[in-house]
């Protein structure tokens, strides 16, 4: 890419309310200026971003790519294509893969297969116990030297209370921090559901918010005592909320990630046995939506991570028992987040630059990446009066199993820029 | 005003409710006649796809729609194991290339007549999917229901045990609110779901759901096998506490109390002995209305495999 001058353009940062409208120059992949009317000298690409938001790209830290194992669902390759379609231009892939990512060897896996495949940087998580089978402790501190941060059994909760402690006390002394998907199985149905009217009305056992909030204080008040670093992950239900609120105010080191399908949808949007609003922890109440979303603004959330969990059509066609747990999110989160609260005033662009590019990056340890002189380029141009149509064309990732299938929603991503390369321009 | 299918009460509006009880009363009449047996359905193709155990149902659907003259085709499918979707799926596919005309399902997970509704043209009756629906039980029972009291709305029903796990317990209390009847439950607190509709009253103590003075009482089948955890005790404590003993038998014969039952009858656990010999227990009618509510049922659904998939002229 040459030099790439982007006019007019209101630019988003994570501690200024106000989009500040300027002109953006980038040479060699650094921004070198911002500035009112700089000149569009010859050689130069210029965008016009006149009405459009220029912000810090996207990163998101809970995403399932499937593979290896499972390359039907999703690749690395269509996975990464999916987040870049999304404005998300650096993930954390879960270790839930077949087999599991729980030694150096697998992680070495993954990152020849980025290497490989994917146009933006790829982390992946690791295991704590070995094949996330919740018995013996994975090969942790190899993945910590490849530079994993974050052990976690995504998918299922570490069930051994005392293997659990003793995993924090050992790795809790080491650059990393736990991640946890947080529930109780004992206390859970056969399926994804909340226990409530609606799996009265479908006829399946329901799992009652109790299932997630006892385990999300169990693992807090383990970390708690061992000192470890702890990550809760796709809070779902107000109390859920209120038990990390507590918590952090006991100064616990505990952070936490809330989803937008828990924030948009609730149990009444299964309506007659629709698989793609069932997700694991299931969608609560409309009462447990206004709680996450007053979470979130509040700060109890400290991340949004969308889960994104492809399955095959065929899948995710069975009945609502069968059909397995988990929608996508990376191409519709930015969009859907501000098509229903953004465009609505409920929040801030800056809030969404917090929430969903800088704390994400400072959480896996690295620099987020505000739109700032010197700073590496690394954003979305985003059209506000545009829209988008999540049609099977659309999306890139090989699941089409999400709410927002064929729905047009405000808002559309029209570039994404990482240093020197634009990844996408619609 | 027809549909393709019957999957549960839910979606049904009263007036289709009502309509299918004015049509079951003269396919009853029917079984007194020396020829029980009517062309409405001759030619067409019945299937039933039974994947969980049933003696019942199964032969009530069988002598219905044979009394309406259809070819009736019993699918052999595996009962022991829990079938997977998948299965199911492929199971659809050649159903499909079969042609039949209505396809009667039960499953022990919930949504799967849905499912094979969704992919078939054939009518497709649910007669029981897990814990969600069992409507044609629940069309006989206020079939029944309406013999006795010809003007059910403001008439009282008590349902009595597990209704947490119980399909026949939803769709009949469901069907009964529809036609105006006052519904309550009555069972363990681990049996009687907190989130049912909130119009429904909910009794765990069995004297003071006898207070509230029902017309009828329809007892479930109690079944100890569920789960690791169990729900309650023991069927002796069950029993002691909801059980229709012989003493609590005689203080509703005495009221005139109506007792109805899906069968099959544990006796000695939720009903003893004496209840099976009542003038009012209306179990034996229940079983005989099956038949005529489930040809009703057949009658009026129209499956979209008649007009169609004729080789265009050349």
């Amino acid at each position: 890419m040459a030099s790439l001058l982007i006019k007019n353009a209101r630019i988003a940062s994570e501690d200024n309310d106000d989009l500040l409208q300027a002109d953006v120059l980038v040479e060699k992949g650094v921004i070198t200026s911002i500035e009112n009317d700089i000149d569009a000298k010859a050689g130069l690409q210029v965008i016009d971003g006149s009405g459009k938001i220029l912000s810090p790209a996207m990163f998101d830290t809970h995403i399932h790519m499937r593979e290896p194992g499972q390359e039907a669902k999703e690749t690395i390759k269509t996975g990464t294509e999916a987040a870049i379609n999304g404005g998300v231009t650096g993930v954390v892939l879960m270790p839930n893969t077949s087999p599991a990512i729980d030694s150096a060897a697998m992680v070495r896996t993954i990152y020849e297969i980025a290497q490989r495949d994917s146009r933006i940087p790829v982390y992946t998580s690791g295991c704590i116990t070995k094949g996330r089978e919740g018995k013996e402790l994975a090969g942790i501190d190899g993945m910590l030297q490849l530079g994993v941060k974050m052990l976690t059994d995504d998918g299922d909760a570490v069930p051994d209370m005392m293997l659990l402690k003793r995993a924090m006390e050992y790795a809790g002394e080491f650059d990393c921090f736990f991640a946890s998907h947080c529930e109780v199985l004992e206390l859970s149905g056969p399926r994804a559901l909340n226990e409530g009217k609606v799996s009265y009305k479908l006829g399946i056992q329901g799992t009652p918010a109790c299932s997630e909030e006892i385990c999300m204080d169990r693992d807090i008040r383990l970390a708690h005592a061992t000192g470890a670093r702890l990550h809760i992950q796709h809070v779902s239900s107000k109390i859920g909320m209120e038990t990390i609120r507590w918590w952090k105010q006991m100064g616990a080191k505990v952070t936490a990630e809330v989803s937008p399908h828990h924030l948009l949808f609730n149990e009444e949007h299964i309506g007659n046995y629709d698989t793609h609003y069932k997700m694991n922890p299931p969608l609560r109440t409309e009462e447990d939506n206004a709680a996450l979303l007053e979470g979130l603004k509040d700060g109890v959330f400290d991340i949004i991570a969308t889960d994104h969990a492809p399955h095959t059509p065929f899948e995710k066609q069975q009945d609502f028992i069968n059909a397995p747990n988990g929608i996508t999110g990376l191409e519709t989160a930015v969009v859907s987040l501000f098509h229903h609260y953004i465009d609505k005033g409920e929040f801030s662009w800056s809030l969404l630059v917090n929430r969903y590019s800088a704390e994400p990056r400072r959480m896996m340890g690295l620099e987020p990446v505000a739109i700032a002189v010197g700073g590496k380029a690394d954003f979305i141009l985003f059209d506000p009066e545009g829209e988008t149509t999540f049609s099977s064309d659309f999306m890139r990732s090989k699941g089409e199993n999400t709410p927002f299938l064929d729905q047009t929603l405000n808002g559309s991503i029209d570039l994404v820029v990482v240093g020197e390369d634009i990844l996408l321009q619609r | 005003m027809t549909r393709k299918d019957l999957l549960d009460i839910e979606s049904l509006r009263r007036e289709e409710i009502e309509h299918l009880l004015d049509q079951a009363a003269p396919f009853k009449e029917l079984f007194t006649r020396s020829v029980k047996k009517v062309p409405a359905l001759k030619g067409k193709s019945v299937l039933t796809l039974f994947y969980e155990p049933s003696t019942r149902t199964l032969s009530s659907f069988e002598v219905a729609a044979k009394r309406l003259s259809a070819d009736v085709t019993t699918f052999d499918v595996p009962q022991s194991s829990v079938v997977k979707g998948e299965s199911v799926r492929d199971t659809i596919a050649t159903l499909q290339a079969m042609r039949t005309d209505y396809i009667i399902v039960r499953n022990q997970m919930a949504g799967i007549p849905l499912a094979i509704a969704r992919a078939t043209k054939a009518s497709v009756i649910n007669a029981g999917d897990g814990a969600h629906a069992h409507p044609t039980q629940a069309l006989l029972d206020g079939f029944t229901f309406k013999e006795v009291f010809p003007k059910p709305a403001g008439k009282k029903l008590l349902v009595v045990g597990d209704i947490l796990h119980s399909r026949v317990a939803r769709s009949t209390s469901t069907l009964m609110r529809k036609l105006g009847v006052e519904v309550a439950w009555l069972g363990p607190g681990s049996l009687v779901p907190k989130h049912g509709p909130s119009e429904i009253r909910k009794f765990t103590d069995y004297d003071e759901a006898m207070k509230w003075s029902p017309d009828a009482i329809y007892l479930l089948r109690i079944q100890m096998e569920r789960q690791s955890a169990p729900f309650f005790p023991s069927l002796r404590e069950y029993t002691k506490l909801y059980g229709v003993t012989q003493e609590r038998f005689k203080r509703i014969a005495d009221q005139g109390t109506y007792i109805m039952h899906p069968g099959p009858v544990n006796r000695g656990v939720e009903l003893c002995d004496d209840v099976m010999d009542y003038q009012r227990c209306l179990i034996d009618q229940q079983v005989e209305n099956g038949i005529a509510a489930r040809m009703a049922v057949l009658y009026w659904l129209k499956p979209n495999t008649s007009h169609n998939e004729l080789p265009a002229e050349q």
